[in-house]
């Protein structure tokens, strides 16, 4: 799976590092001082690299945890974000990554405490209240756990601190180290969707709708909360057919109780990422859709993304309460 | 195109012969050969960082590459101990001079090993765990301004070590080297042709857009819109045909009206 990895010089002792290149010593390994000298080299093609991703060793100095934007709340006042690892596993013709990044390398800080420090020092500046820290911004949190071993480093953070929240944002079915350990209330596994045939066309790589879905049921069954993100809505013209067959499986199978939100947001990327994304695969359907610009973005046109929100929306209230539903109504 | 660079003649010639390149008289500041379907080209640099860095800039402007190109620098190098003869494909560059350092992207299954080098300004026999050449980092250097870094390489093969140094090689011997590997060269580039077919397919022009440009008058942002349209239409509407639609619009600016309107008009679907 890994053929190259990439180390940062002063990373190269980290027991993370030491335990990561265990596992693969057949990798050809290859000495750097900053992981950017590789990963944001701008001759480079996204496109080409993500067939054969290099892992990349480093570690993350400033920006640990950030503050995100209130749109992406859900339910706590107080939100953050932080990237253990930068690009993903799969390959989703959707995703931002692809526009934001120049190089399709896995990016993987071994330095994990400065991370939890991070997160310690913005708890203490919360006093009493709770604070919601996201993972799965700038990667899949859990498709590469057999090599990054993050949940088993994070969780005991939440479980000492109760007051914050973790969401861990997936596509993943690599649930074991999840299962094989007792759940922790203030952990929310959120997986992303879309109707089965616009996944089958959007996000290669990714496991199927069903094996996403067997996964939640397993995780719910050992008592985990899981979250459900609609996010993006991506438009056809059978949209209310199959977002309405999607909406009926999961809701049919899931349990309410242990449900802890819900979160949808029309498909809409940075005016700079959709232009790059277009030349990156100029035969993709996804971007000759419908489009409209609004302050720099590239997403649906009102009318459309509207439509689509209240239909999404109409059938998901029938099946959660208010208060567990957190629509993105973010324009373009 | 793929474009083969070359410090020494003696290098060069194995592949020449392979290649079956012919010299190209009109250009006469470096020595240019090119195969007869102009696919292949390999000129012949000199020594040195200098004479390469020119070397690259003049094969560029006299031959209008594009990104999608295909760039190797191919020669021999020191090494401490990899035994003579072998070929090593180069995972990164380090330039002596200023310890700057770049990395080629190696997203294939290579047809052989891959190492460090360290270019220098002057030959060394203080052999180190790396490659030695004298005018790698320069390639790069320059290839990476033209094209993307998977789709440009070196491939050293080893002349000397710490067992037999610089003083055992001479062009003969070379010649034998290079020609001995001339599989490995073959099989890398034949890693790299679908690499570089996929960035030319992503290049491209659209269908049609030639036709439109010299039927019509763009300005350079409308340009890019009628691309851009054009892509859109064959996605969008790839049964029905464009030219009568447009026939009959007088200008660039309501050419790109019409397409707009109808691609909006059009039902759409993102899967079959």
């Amino acid at each position: 799976m890994i053929d190259t990895i990439y180390i940062e010089e002063e990373i190269a002792n980290h027991p993370r590092t030491l335990a990561i290149l265990k596992r693969f010593p057949e990798a050809t390994k290859i000495s750097c001082q900053r992981y950017g000298e590789v990963f944001n080299s701008k001759s480079q093609n996204f496109r080409l690299q993500k067939k054969q991703p290099a892992l990349i060793l480093a570690r993350k100095h400033k920006g640990l945890v950030l503050p995100s934007p209130k749109e992406y709340a859900i339910g706590a006042e107080h939100n953050y974000y932080f990237s253990h690892m930068l690009n993903c596993l799969y390959d989703c013709r959707y995703c931002f990554l692809q526009g934001k990044f120049q190089s399709a390398h896995y990016v993987l800080f071994v330095n994990y405490e400065d991370f939890i420090e991070e997160m310690q020092l913005i708890l203490n500046q919360h006093d009493e209240e709770a604070v919601h820290f996201f993972s799965g911004y700038d990667c899949d949190s859990l498709a590469l756990e057999p090599v990054t071993d993050f949940t088993n480093d994070f969780f005991p953070f939440f479980e000492k601190n109760t007051r914050a929240l973790l969401e861990i944002r997936t596509k993943s079915t690599q649930i074991r180290s999840l299962l094989k350990r007792s759940p922790i209330k203030n952990c929310v596994v959120a997986f992303s969707f879309t109707p089965d045939k616009i996944a089958r066309a959007l996000e290669n790589k990714a496991p199927d709708i069903n094996k996403r879905l067997q996964a939640i049921l397993d995780l719910q069954k050992a008592g985990w909360q899981i979250g459900l993100r609609f996010d993006p809505l991506i438009y056809t013209k059978d949209y209310a057919k199959e977002y309405s067959e999607l909406f009926n499986e999961i809701f049919s199978k899931i349990d309410p109780d242990l449900t802890h939100s819900i979160s949808l947001g029309g498909f809409r990327l940075p005016k700079d990422y959709f232009r790059k994304l277009e030349k990156l695969y100029p035969d993709e359907k996804l971007f000759a859709s419908p489009q409209a610009e609004e302050k720099n973005n590239i997403g649906y046109p009102a009318e459309i993304r509207h439509e689509m929100l209240d239909f999404c929306e109409n059938i998901i209230t029938q099946h959660v309460p208010a208060e567990k539903f957190f629509p993105c109504h973010e324009s373009v | 195109m793929i474009h083969l660079f070359c410090a020494l003649p003696c290098e060069a010639e194995p592949l020449i012969q392979h290649f079956k390149l012919s010299d190209i008289k009109e250009f006469d500041l470096f020595r240019i050969y090119q195969s007869k379907d102009k696919e292949i080209s390999l000129t012949t640099t000199g020594i040195g960082k200098l004479n390469m860095a020119a070397a690259v800039s003049y094969q560029h402007a006299c031959l209008k590459t594009s990104a999608g190109d295909i760039w190797l620098n191919i020669g021999v190098a020191g090494h401490a101990n990899i035994p003579l003869g072998e070929a090593r494909l180069v995972n990164k560059i380090t330039d002596e001079h200023d310890n700057a350092s770049w990395y080629p992207q190696i997203i294939f299954n290579s047809p052989c090993a891959s190492t460090n080098l360290i270019t220098l300004d002057n030959p060394s026999t203080e052999y180190q765990d790396a490659l030695f050449d004298m005018e790698a980092s320069a390639f790069y250097q320059l290839a990476i301004r033209l094209g993307t870094a998977e789709l440009i390489h070196c491939l050293k093969i080893i002349s000397d070590n710490t067992e037999q140094n610089t003083a055992t090689v001479n062009a003969d011997k070379v010649k034998k080297m290079i020609a001995a590997k001339i599989q490995t060269i073959e099989k890398l580039i034949g890693c790299l042709k679908p690499l570089s077919a996929e960035i030319h397919s992503i290049t491209a022009e659209p269908k049609h857009y030639q036709h439109f440009i010299e039927k019509w008058h763009f300005t350079k942002s409308e340009s890019l819109q009628l691309s851009r349209l054009l892509r859109q239409w064959s996605l969008c509407l790839p049964d029905v045909d464009i030219m009568p639609l447009v026939a009959e619009n007088k200008s660039g600016k309501t050419v790109l009206n019409t397409l707009r309107e109808s691609i909006n008009n059009s039902e759409f679907a993102i899967h079959d």
